[in-house]
C-alpha cells in the first residue's frame, strides 16, 4: 500500500474512524491499531511482516535486557550484540549482493575465482528506517534516556503505519510517550494534516513524477543523447524531484499521524535555501541527520577531540551516511562529496576565513549539492561520469518547455520566499471548517489523479533504501 | 562548542504539534470520509477500472468492493464524465480510440475461420531467398512494461554510441499486460504509438503483468492459463504485432520472458511464451521472437546469476522477474545482433 493509492484512500478513513472510537480503551486501541499497521505493511509482503515482527522481539528482548542488568560492561555488551542483530539484518539484506558481487570481482581478479553464492534478496520495504528506529530505542534505553516499554507500545512504535515505510526517523523517546495516554479528541490538527496531505500529493504526483517522467528518466537513461542544455536541466530536475519526493512523502505521513492525533518531527524545512553545508544537513532527511549525528558522530568523538578528529569524524559520519541509502559506489561518493564540503566549510571557519556573501554562498551550496545529486541519482558510477561529460558537451535544448523549466523554478524558487508569509497561509488554510476541508482534499486529489500516466503513480524514491 | 556525548533527558521529548487552529476527532473523520465520498462518487469508474487491473489478491478484493458498486453508480450520474471534461487538459496522454482489443480486429472479418497463409509466414532465409531488407533505420521503438526497463536504456545507450542517427524511442509502460485492458488496451496502444511514431524497428518486451481473464471468442472470461487463454493472448499479441510490422515496413522484435521465480508466475510465464510462438506465425518475414528463456533460463530453471563474460554475474532483479542492469544488457545486445542482421550496419 502507498499513500496515494486506492487502496490507502478506502484503508485510512476505516483505520481513522475506528482508532478514534477505539481510542479511549487502549487495551483495545493498541491491538487494533498494532494490526491495521501490519496488514499495511504485509500488502507488500506477508513475509516482510515476519521479518519486522523478528525485529521487534529481538530488540525488545535487548532493551529489557540492558535495563535489568546493573553492571555497565555487561549492558554495553548486550546493547552492541542487539545492534549487531539489527545492522546484521540490514547488512544482509541490503548489502549482501553489492559485497558479494564486490568481493568475487576483486578475487576473480586475483585468479581465486568466485567463492560467494550469488544472490539476490528483495530488500523488506522500510528496512533501513525500522532498523534506525531500532536502535534509537535500544541505545536510549541503554543510555537511561527511556524505560524500556512495553513490547506491545514497542511493536506499535515500530510498525505504525504512517512512517513504517520511508520514516521519518522518529525516535522511540518521541514516540512512545506518546503512546502513554489516549490522544486528546478534542486536540487534533486536523487543519494542518489535511493541508500537509495535499502538499504532500501535489508534491509528489503532480511536480516530482512530471519531472522524472518528462525529464529526469530519459536523461540520466541516455545521457549521451542529450547535449549540455538539457543535460543541466536533468540535474535540477532532480534535485526538485527528489525533494518533491521524499518531502512529499513525508508531509503525508506527518498529515497522517496528526490526523490520528499523533505528532512526528520536521523532516524538510526548505533545505534548497541554505548557504552553507552544515545548515544544508539542518534542513535536509532532519531526521536522519540528528541520527546520524547523535548515534554516529558523537559516540564518535564529534568535534571533542581536536579539529583533524572532528574532521575525521565527519568524513565517517557523511560516508556511511551515503552508504546507508544504498549498497553503491554511488551513494558513497555522493557521501563522500558531501564529507569533504563540510570538512572544508569547518576547516574555513577554523582558520577564520571570512564567509563569501550570501548569494554566492548561496550558489556554491546548491550547485555542489546537484552535483552531488547526479552521483545519488546515476545507476552506475560510468553513467555519472558520462552525464557530468554531457554537460560540457554544447547542443540543442530538447526538453526545454514552460512547463519543465517552470517547475524546477517553482519547486527551488518556493523555498527562497521567505517562510512566515507561507506560514501564514497554510495557517490560514489550516483554520477552514471540517467541510471544507474535506472538499479541498477531494479537488486536490481529482486534479492530482488526473495528471496521473496510465501505468500509475510510481513509488517514492526512498522506499528502495 | 562541545557537543554534549548524547542528548540530555532535559530535552522536550515530543516534538511540539504544527501552529493552526484545533479541532476535533470528529472533524477528522468529518473531512477525511467527505473527501473519501467524494472521490468514489466523481471517480467511481476509474476506481472500478484500477480494481479490475490490479493483480488478484486480497487487495484488488477490497478495491472491487467499493469500485464497483461506485462505478455502477458513477455510470448513471453524470458526476464522473464532468470530472473527467473538467480535468482533460491536465491529462497526460491522449488516449487513441482506434485498434483497442474490444474492438473488432482485422481476423474478425471474417470470422474466425480457418484464414489464409499469407507469404509473410516464410522467413525467406528458411526458403532458401535472400531477405528483403527494409529502409533504413531511422527510428527504433522500445516498448512494453516494466521488463522494457532498464532495456530500453541499455540499448539506446548501445545504439547513441555505434549509430547515433538512429532515434531511439522509449515508451515503457510499467504495470500494464496484454490481457488487462483497463487502465491501457495495448491493442489501441500499439495503433497510436505507429501513427505517431512510425518506428521502422519495434522491440517489444511484455509480460510482466499477465495472467488475466480475458473475454473469450465465445462470450464468458477464459481463465489463465490454459489453451483458450494461451489462444487469446495470441490473437491480442499478432493483432499488435500486425501493427508493428506496418503492412511489411517496419521490423519487430519480440521477447520471450525469461522463467520468474515463482511458479504461479512461471506458469503464465509458459502460457505468454508459447502464445507469443504461435502470434508471430503469420508474419515470420518481419517479426523476429527472441527467445530470452534460452539465454536466462535455460530449460525453464531460474537463475539469478549466469556466467558473463568468464564471470558469474547477477543478472536478475531481486523480485525473481525483471532483468537488472547486466541482464537487460545482454538481451540488448541479442536485440542489436537482429537488428543488425535486418537492416545492416
Amino acid at each position: 500500500v502507498v499513500f496515494p493509492s486506492y487502496e490507502f484512500a478506502f484503508f485510512f478513513p476505516v483505520v481513522l474512524a475506528l482508532s478514534w472510537a477505539l481510542m479511549p480503551r487502549p487495551r483495545v486501541w493498541k491491538p487494533f491499531i498494532l494490526a491495521s499497521s501490519y496488514v499495511f505493511y504485509a500488502a507488500a509482503s506477508p513475509r516482510y511482516a515476519l521479518l519486522l515482527g523478528g525485529v521487534t522481539l529481538a530488540n525488545q528482548v535487548g532493551a529489557v535486557l540492558v535495563d535489568r542488568t546493573d553492571d555497565e560492561f555487561r549492558r554495553r555488551l548486550i546493547m552492541a550484540a542487539t545492534v549487531a542483530i539489527d545492522l546484521g539484518v540490514l547488512g544482509l539484506f541490503k548489502y549482501y549482493g553489492f559485497f558479494a558481487g564486490e568481493i568475487g570481482s576483486f578475487l576473480d581478479s586475483l585468479g581465486l575465482g568466485m567463492p560467494v553464492p550469488l544472490l539476490t534478496l528483495a530488500l523488506p520495504i522500510g528496512l533501513s528506517f525500522i532498523t534506525f528506529q531500532a536502535i534509537s530505542y535500544v541505545v536510549d534505553v541503554k543510555r537511561g534516556l527511556l524505560r524500556p516499554a512495553s513490547t506491545l507500545d514497542f511493536a506499535l512504535y515500530l510498525s505504525f503505519f504512517p512512517h513504517v515505510v520511508a520514516g521519518p526517523i522518529v525516535r522511540a523517546r518521541e514516540f512512545i510517550p506518546q503512546l502513554a495516554t489516549p490522544r486528546n479528541p478534542r486536540d487534533v490538527a486536523v487543519g494542518a494534516g489535511v493541508v500537509l496531505i495535499a502538499i504532500g500529493l501535489v508534491k509528489k504526483v503532480a511536480l516530482a513524477d512530471y519531472l522524472a517522467r518528462e525529464v529526469v528518466d530519459p536523461v540520466f537513461g541516455v545521457p549521451e543523447a542529450y547535449a549540455a542544455p538539457d543535460v543541466a536541466l536533468a540535474a535540477w530536475a532532480y534535485a526538485a524531484q527528489i525533494y518533491c519526493d521524499f518531502s512529499g512523502y513525508t508531509d503525508i505521513a506527518i498529515g497522517v499521524a496528526l490526523l490520528l492525533g499523533f505528532v512526528f518531527p520536521q523532516n524538510f524545512n526548505c533545505p534548497y535555501r541554505a548557504t552553507t553545508f552544515r545548515d544544508f544537513w539542518r534542513r535536509w532527511h532532519m531526521t536522519l541527520s540528528r541520527f546520524l549525528r547523535d548515534f554516529l558522530y558523537i559516540p564518535l568523538g564529534g568535534n571533542r577531540h581536536g579539529k583533524l578528529n572532528t574532521y575525521r569524524n565527519l568524513m565517517i559520519t557523511m560516508v556511511l551516511g551515503g552508504l546507508w541509502h544504498g549498497a553503491a559506489w554511488g551513494f558513497v561518493l555522493w557521501g563522500t562529496l558531501h564529507g569533504v564540503a563540510l570538512v572544508i566549510e569547518h576547516a574555513l571557519r577554523d582558520r577564520g576565513v571570512r564567509r563569501p556573501p550570501a548569494w554566492l554562498a548561496w550558489l556554491i551550496v546548491i550547485n555542489v549539492v546537484v552535483v552531488g545529486w547526479i552521483l545519488f541519482r546515476a545507476e552506475s558510477l560510468e553513467l555519472a561520469a558520462t552525464f557530468i561529460g554531457q554537460l560540457f558537451d554544447p547542443g540543442p535544448a530538447t526538453l526545454w518547455t514552460p512547463v519543465t523549466v517552470g517547475a524546477v523554478l517553482v519547486v527551488i524558487g518556493f523555498q527562497l520566499l521567505p517562510p512566515d508569509p507561507l506560514e501564514r497561509l497554510r495557517v490560514r488554510a489550516a483554520a477552514l471548517p471540517a467541510p471544507a476541508l474535506g472538499l479541498c482534499l477531494a479537488i486536490v486529489v481529482a486534479l492530482v489523479g488526473a495528471t496521473v500516466p496510465s501505468q500509475g503513480v510510481p513509488p517514492f524514491i526512498y522506499f528502495q533504501f | 562548542v562541545t557537543e554534549p556525548y548524547y542528548p540530555t533527558s532535559s530535552e522536550p521529548p515530543v516534538p511540539p504539534a504544527p501552529e493552526g487552529r484545533r479541532l476535533t476527532a470528529r472533524h477528522a473523520i468529518i473531512a477525511v470520509l467527505l473527501a473519501a465520498v467524494l472521490l468514489v462518487l466523481f471517480e467511481g469508474s476509474s476506481i472500478r477500472t484500477a480494481g479490475e487491473d490490479m493483480d488478484p489478491g486480497l487487495e484488488r478484493e477490497l478495491v472491487l468492493a467499493i469500485g464497483k458498486p461506485a462505478g455502477w453508480v458513477s455510470d448513471r450520474i453524470p458526476f464522473d464524465d464532468w470530472t473527467d471534461d473538467a480535468l482533460a487538459f491536465l491529462e497526460d496522454e491522449e488516449a487513441g480510440t482506434q485498434g483497442g482489443f474490444d474492438s473488432a480486429g482485422p481476423a474478425a472479418a471474417g470470422g474466425r475461420a480457418v484464414p489464409p497463409v499469407p507469404p509473410s509466414s516464410f522467413d525467406p532465409t528458411e526458403l532458401g531467398e535472400d531477405a528483403r531488407r527494409p529502409g533504413a533505420l531511422g527510428t527504433l521503438l522500445v516498448t512494453g512494461d516494466s521488463l522494457a526497463m532498464p532495456l530500453d536504456v541499455e540499448i539506446a545507450r548501445r545504439l547513441a554510441d555505434d549509430a547515433p542517427d538512429v532515434e531511439v524511442e522509449r515508451d515503457p509502460h510499467v504495470g500494464t499486460g496484454i490481457s488487462k485492458t483497463g487502465l491501457l488496451d495495448w491493442g489501441r496502444l500499439s495503433t497510436e504509438q505507429v501513427a505517431e511514431r512510425e518506428p521502422d524497428a519495434v522491440v517489444v518486451f511484455i509480460g510482466a503483468n499477465e495472467g488475466f481473464d480475458m473475454p473469450g471468442p465465445r462470450g464468458g472470461d477464459v481463465k489463465c492459463c490454459g489453451a483458450e487463454w494461451a489462444a487469446e493472448y495470441a490473437y491480442r499479441a499478432r493483432r499488435m504485432m500486425n501493427t508493428y510490422r506496418r503492412g511489411g515496413d517496419a521490423r519487430v522484435y519480440w521477447l520471450t520472458l525469461p522463467a520468474p521465480r515463482e511458479g504461479d508466475r512461471q506458469e503464465i510465464a509458459r502460457a505468454v511464451n508459447a502464445a507469443i510462438e504461435v502470434a508471430a506465425q503469420p508474419y515470420r518475414a518481419q517479426v523476429r521472437v527472441l527467445d530470452m528463456e534460452k539465454i536466462f533460463t535455460p530449460g525453464g530453471r531460474y537463475r539469478d546469476a549466469m556466467e558473463v563474460d568468464g564471470r558469474r554475474q547477477i543478472v536478475r532483479e531481486a523480485d525473481g522477474i525483471h532483468l537488472n542492469a547486466r541482464g537487460a544488457g545482454i538481451a540488448a545486445d541479442a536485440v542489436l545482433e537482429e537488428v543488425r542482421k535486418d537492416f545492416g550496419g
